[in-house]
């Protein structure tokens, strides 16, 4: 159904063409590694100083990554929930909400890169 | 020429601007009007010093136009910077109705910031609302209109509920001055109310979300930066440590992540967002002391720059490619990669990554709510935290600029608007490395440090691990998708079911009614058709009636009008 994508790299600006970078194939994985070397390296933190907690919680070794870990997921978990009990259709407000109105042509200017 | 500048209320020089660009032709000269003001504004104030500066007289009561003290200062400031910002990102419009609707409604919010007695907040209040619908009317189209119609109702009516509870508290107290107020009676309730009306307190919020992003492209960078912030400017003047606040600050910074994950329109996004930002403002102003309120102020002037920020990369690119639903969008960087890295430093500045201005300012509310031994709600924050991650930090810039190829190439957003961006960028960079100078200009002297060791790696912990989890679930193909979708909030409550349930009254009321008055009609006529038939010329009773019947029942008549004129 989709229609395939071309990535004509030699198009995009100087900026575009090394930040596409992150799409070369295998580099997902990569940048994936890299963020949980700097997860270790961060949690590693933990030994260099000495904590001045005003909670007990937060004095726990790590408090703020498991934290934001559960948290994070949890967050997500939930709001996937919700939007099964609240999502209804884009025109469920029919004309009186620019849910699903074409933004004015007038007033934007539609270039394409290459034109 | 200085004198004479100082003599005129800033938000003055705003209106008289917005006259003066009238009779400009568009193009250069009106765009430099535009942009020069803000500068002269924030000039006047920052060489004014501190005091009470301009009273004028008004049916008995002396209204205060210009009390600047260090707290209504920095948000003065951050408002002439907001408005520089927003006409520079406007810079292509030649819109004068936008034009003028931007500078009556930057001045009316720094009046309202400058006014010590609130009747002319009043003023300024309302002036904001009329001012700002504008800013919504002019997108042109149906959908836009009632959006702003419902805005505008409900602006309003925080203004009227602010002059009725301003006219029970000068009954009460006998004094129209803004100053500090405690909950009490009706009055300061009803001041309360108004303020968390513009705030978009929890279950009144969702005005916001509802008209930003049926703005115009310039007009949402505009809305985004006042309105709000001037309620968050009136709580701290005359609410400050009311300890309700706290626990609605809390709710507000909570509920909206979970909205914010599932919504495609990034505007919207972003309305969400900016209702969580508020939350931590909030919880701030209700605790209250010295080091909270310097976090309400200090994150308030960082927010307004990250959150203008975001809105004109998603502007950006609706500007060159007609949406801003992430559903349609991806992969953009290719081609726009100047606004993806704008779009960047703004996710990084909300999400305080140490070295952007979020980091700064936000550490101070959650140290004032930790010094405060708040536990739960400190807990709720830093969840908050991990939540304005999610979907201004993550969902923003991912799902526009990177994300899966949507196949859109789009040209890069235009010169000022590249400009506008990156002088916000900056901002939030400057801000963020150089933390005294911002703390410099907050309402009390500051003795914080926000780079210690402890901050840095437990924010760092945060947000990586966070980004861990959702790098987990994206690849795994957990993440909500973006679907071209509504969902609903509280406002269903009085744009679907009040509405439905009025109009099923109605049309049982009107039922009732012409039923009722069918069975009427059915039996006058019924019964006048009967008499007709018996007591009628042709009936046969008729026959026997003498001649001069008529005759004698008016004179009985007269008779008896002359009896009751006689005792009377």
């Amino acid at each position: 159904m989709a229609k395939k994508i071309i990535e004509t790299p030699n198009t995009y600006p100087v900026l575009g063409r090394w930040m596409n970078w992150v799409d070369r194939p295998g580099n997902d994985r990569r940048i994936f590694q890299i963020l949980i070397v700097i997860c270790i390296a961060s949690f590693s933190l933990e030994w260099t100083y000495e904590k001045h907690a005003y909670f007990d919680i937060e004095s726990y070794k790590g408090f703020y990554a498991y934290y934001g870990f559960v948290m994070f997921a949890g967050l997500i978990f939930v709001a996937t929930i919700l939007r099964k009990l609240i999502k209804v259709r884009e025109n469920f407000y029919g004309k009186k909400s620019i849910d699903t109105e074409d933004y004015p042509e007038d007033q934007i200017q539609r270039i394409n890169h290459d034109a | 020429m200085l004198d004479l500048l100082h003599q005129v209320p800033t938000a003055f020089l705003f209106f008289l601007a917005a006259g003066v660009i009238l009779l400009l032709p568009h193009g250069l000269m009106r765009n430099t009007v535009m942009l020069g003001l803000p500068i002269i504004a924030a000039f006047q104030v920052w060489t004014l010093g501190m005091g009470e500066f301009v009273t004028i007289p008004f049916f008995g009561f002396d209204l205060e136009f210009m009390r600047l003290d260090r707290l209504s200062r920095i948000f003065v400031l951050i408002f002439c910077l907001a408005a520089f910002l927003g006409n520079l990102f406007a810079w292509h419009l030649r819109d004068t109705t936008q034009q003028v609707a931007a500078l009556v409604y930057a001045g009316s919010a720094i009046g309202a910031a400058l006014s010590g007695d609130m009747i002319s907040l009043f003023f300024y209040w309302e002036g904001t609302a009329i001012a700002s619908v504008f800013l919504i009317w002019a997108r042109g189209t149906e959908g836009s209109y009632w959006t702003g119609m419902r805005y505008l109702i409900i602006q309003i009516t925080s203004g009227v509920i602010l002059i009725a509870g301003v006219a029970m508290f000068y009954a009460d107290t006998g004094s129209i001055a803004f100053e500090k107020m405690e909950l009490g009676s009706l009055a300061t309730w009803l001041i309360f109310l108004s303020f968390g009306m513009k705030c978009a307190f929890p279950l009144l919020h969702n005005w916001l979300q509802d008209s930003y992003p049926a703005a115009t492209i310039t007009g949402t960078v505009i809305l985004s930066a006042f309105t709000t912030k001037l309620a968050v400017y009136a709580l701290a003047r005359g609410f400050a440590g009311t300890e309700i606040l706290i626990y609605i600050g809390t709710v507000m910074a909570l509920f909206p992540i979970f909205f914010a994950e599932i919504e495609n329109d990034l505007r919207r996004v972003l309305a969400y967002s900016l209702n969580n930002q508020l939350g931590f403002m909030v919880v701030g102003v209700g605790i209250g002391t010295e080091l909270a309120l310097n976090g309400t102020a200090s994150h308030a002037f960082a927010h307004i720059l990250y959150k203008a920020l975001l809105f004109m990369s998603v502007g950006a690119v609706m500007y060159r490619t007609g949406t801003s639903k992430a559903s349609e969008l991806g992969g953009l960087y290719r081609t726009m990669p100047k606004t993806a890295i704008f779009c960047l430093v703004g996710a990084a500045s909300i999400s305080a990554f140490p070295l952007f201005s979020g980091f700064i300012t936000k550490s101070l509310t959650l140290s004032a709510v930790a010094h405060e031994h708040y536990t739960y709600i400190w807990l709720a924050l830093v969840f908050a935290s991990a939540g304005v991650l999610s979907h201004s930090g993550i969902k923003i810039p991912f799902f526009t600029f990177f994300a899966h190829d949507s196949g859109k190439r789009p040209a890069e957003a235009p010169l000022h608007m590249l400009l506008a961006m990156g002088i916000t960028a900056f901002l939030c960079i400057f801000i963020g490395v150089f933390p005294n100078f911002l703390y410099s200009i907050l309402p009390f002297d500051v003795d914080y440090d926000p780079y210690t060791m402890g901050h840095i790696a437990g924010q760092l912990q945060l947000l990586f691990f966070a980004l861990l989890a959702f790098a987990i679930i994206y690849r795994r193909g957990l993440h909500p998708p973006e679907l071209r979708a509504v969902n609903l909030d509280i406002d269903v409550i009085y744009r679907k079911f009040m509405p439905s349930v009025l109009s099923y009254i109605a049309f049982v009321i009107f039922s009732l009614f012409k039923g009722t008055s069918l069975l009427l009609r059915f039996s006058v006529i019924k019964l006048t058709s009967k008499l007709h038939h018996s007591h009628g010329p042709d009936s046969p009773r008729a026959a026997s009636w003498p001649a001069g019947a008529m005759v004698i029942s008016i004179a009985a008549l007269l008779g008896l009008a002359l009896f009751v004129i006689f005792f009377s």
